[in-house]
């Protein structure tokens, strides 16, 4: 279904945008190949199991790539230029055509499921490309971040999650994002995502309410945080 | 260094899954054709049947070969896969079998290479899902013979193999730099042949998204075999002409030829776009009648037999030397 962006491209520009798209298709076998291999494995990581929640994973969707390269296009006409976006380098361009989610239950076991990522990616030879990067807007949980030496990027959107961008090896173009969220922001997350994507809903009370829903998912995290230090706490004075 | 060492060696198989096409008997007598040429060549007799190890080698050689391969010092294929089936090391190095015809050696064959069949078929799929283990032992006899290949210097390689499309000739092949088919004049030759060209593209197809998956640093299979062109063979001929039933089938195997192995393969040796009427036939070579069981009876290439007349012979020698030339022509 031709979104709302795709409707404001000249025929020229649909026209590559459609190639580009094409080419997605063409290709989609192969990333989710991708996705099935890495997701297996991360689930044969037993220390990762047993902090993890649940994999998710998906291929973009073709409309919403169809929409990102439209925007994408209607944003490089306010600077002259052409998207600069080609078959050739699509599938590192856009970093998340194949994308893996990793669900937890709260934010301080992420210092423990970034060790693991990271022996995995070393483990079974996948290439860094970016990340660990964290998304977030609350203080008290950036300062968590820095403290386990993760970068942090400050988001307007309200949207949260970890990022790191991987490849299968050097020679083959493409990329595969990993996030990893807790279940709280994943309830936002996808919230967020039915109403807002692939365009923002005009609706201003939707807005608002999705914005207060961060709050009521960032405070149920750092509630779940707070269960589990108390829990911990108390296992361990037991042991003492 | 691997891409390095391909360079230097060809790998070949003359290969159809149809039993009973000659095979066996091609293989030796064009490697045998070759190293008369000048050429170094190795025979790898990757089939459990072992036909080409019993062809070439004498009855009491080969029992010796198959008692003892089970020691780490034996010299047989399964000698070398053997630590890797019992998952107890490396491969094992194995020395090549020095045949009596100049500079040609053999790589024996043994039955139970089927053991290591199963372990192919689960080390592709872990290959599949990218598991490094799974390419340890999907590439172990392609190092191997990359392994033999450097230190004796050779030029070509034949891999023998069984008639079928398991697992072991799913890696043999998609191993080769080059395939050619054999076909006889009947009608299963012909309609083998609509199996194999699928069957090879498919693998060729899983082994191009396993390699571009796979992790840097891993040995992989060259994974695109060209189609080096086929070689009809045993028809009769009456007066010099082929006879009239032969006719008929060798118009058909080189019709198939094209729908189901050229249009369908994506890798044909650019040497083939030659002219002429067939340009993907590299040979004929008519029923050979009396030479062929003297042949593997005595353990010779078919024009040094101690059987027909010295005419029948010379004809051989001067068709599979032919053939030899046509094949390197066609894989240079």
């Amino acid at each position: 279904m031709p979104g709302v962006a795709y409707e404001q491209l000249k025929a020229r520009e649909k026209k590559t945008v459609d190639k580009l798209v094409r080419h997605f298709d063409e290709n989609r076998e192969f990333f989710s190949t991708l996705l099935r291999q890495l997701v297996e494995a991360l689930r044969a990581q037993s220390e990762l199991r047993g902090l993890v929640h649940s994999f998710r994973s998906r291929v973009k969707e073709s409309d919403h790539l169809r929409e990102k390269l439209a925007r994408k296009t209607i944003a490089a006409r306010s600077s002259d230029a052409p998207l600069d976006i080609t078959t050739d380098n699509l599938f590192t361009k856009i970093t998340d055509l194949a994308g893996c989610r990793i669900l937890h239950l709260y934010t301080k076991q992420f210092g423990d499921i970034n060790r693991c990522l990271q022996s995995v990616f070393e483990e079974e030879k996948y290439e860094k490309l970016e990340g660990p990067s964290a998304r977030t807007w609350d203080d008290e949980t950036r300062e968590y971040f820095e403290s386990i030496k993760v970068d942090t990027v400050k988001s307007k959107s309200l949207y949260t999650s970890v990022h790191y961008v991987i490849a299968p090896n050097k020679r083959t173009p493409c990329t595969c994002e990993v996030q990893v969220r807790t279940l709280a922001e994943e309830i936002w997350g996808e919230v967020n995502h039915a109403i807002n994507y692939p365009h923002l809903a005009d609706s201003v009370a939707c807005r608002e309410q999705i914005a207060v829903l961060a709050r009521v998912t960032s405070s149920c995290s750092r509630l779940v945080d707070a269960i589990f230090t108390s829990h911990n706490h108390n296992r361990t004075a037991d042991k003492q | 260094m691997a891409a390095a060492n391909r360079t230097v060696f060809k790998r070949l198989a003359i290969f159809n899954h149809k039993g009973g096409v000659g095979k066996t008997l091609l293989t030796y007598n064009i490697a045998a054709s070759l190293s008369n040429l000048g050429y170094r060549t190795l025979l790898v007799d990757a089939d459990p049947q072992c036909n080409l190890t019993s062809y070439i080698v004498e009855e009491s050689v080969v029992d010796d070969l198959l008692n003892t391969s089970d020691n780490p010092s034996g010299r047989t294929i399964w000698t070398a896969v053997k630590p890797i089936v019992e998952a107890t090391g490396e491969l094992n190095y194995v020395e090549p079998y020095e045949l009596s015809v100049r500079s040609m050696y053999l790589l024996p064959g043994d039955i139970r290479l089927a053991e290591f069949e199963s372990d192919l078929d689960e080390s592709w799929s872990d290959s599949v899902r990218r598991r490094i283990r799974g390419f340890r032992g999907t590439m172990s006899l392609s190092t191997l013979v990359r392994e033999i290949a450097t230190r004796h210097k050779i030029d070509y390689v034949f891999y023998d193999l069984g008639p079928n499309i398991g697992p072991l000739n799913r890696v043999m092949l998609l191993d080769c730099d080059f395939f050619v088919i054999p076909a006889a004049c009947d009608l299963f030759s012909v309609r083998a042949l609509k199996t194999l060209g699928h069957t090879l593209a498919g693998w060729m197809d899983d082994w191009r998204m396993i390699a571009k998956l796979a992790p840097d640093d891993i040995d992989l299979l060259r994974g695109a075999p060209q189609f080096a062109g086929y070689i009809a063979q045993r028809f009769r001929t009456y007066g010099g002409h082929v006879a009239k039933e032969h006719a008929k089938f060798l118009r058909q195997i080189d019709q198939h030829i094209r729908s189901d192995v050229v249009s369908v393969v994506p890798t044909i040796s650019a040497r083939l776009a030659g002219g002429g009427k067939t340009p993907f036939r590299i040979g004929l070579i008519k029923d050979l009648g009396s030479l062929v069981t003297p042949a593997l009876e005595q353990g010779v290439p078919i024009w040094d037999v101690s059987a027909g007349s010295p005419d029948q012979r010379e004809e051989a020698r001067a068709a599979f030397s032919a053939l030899a030339k046509r094949v390197v022509a066609r894989t240079t």
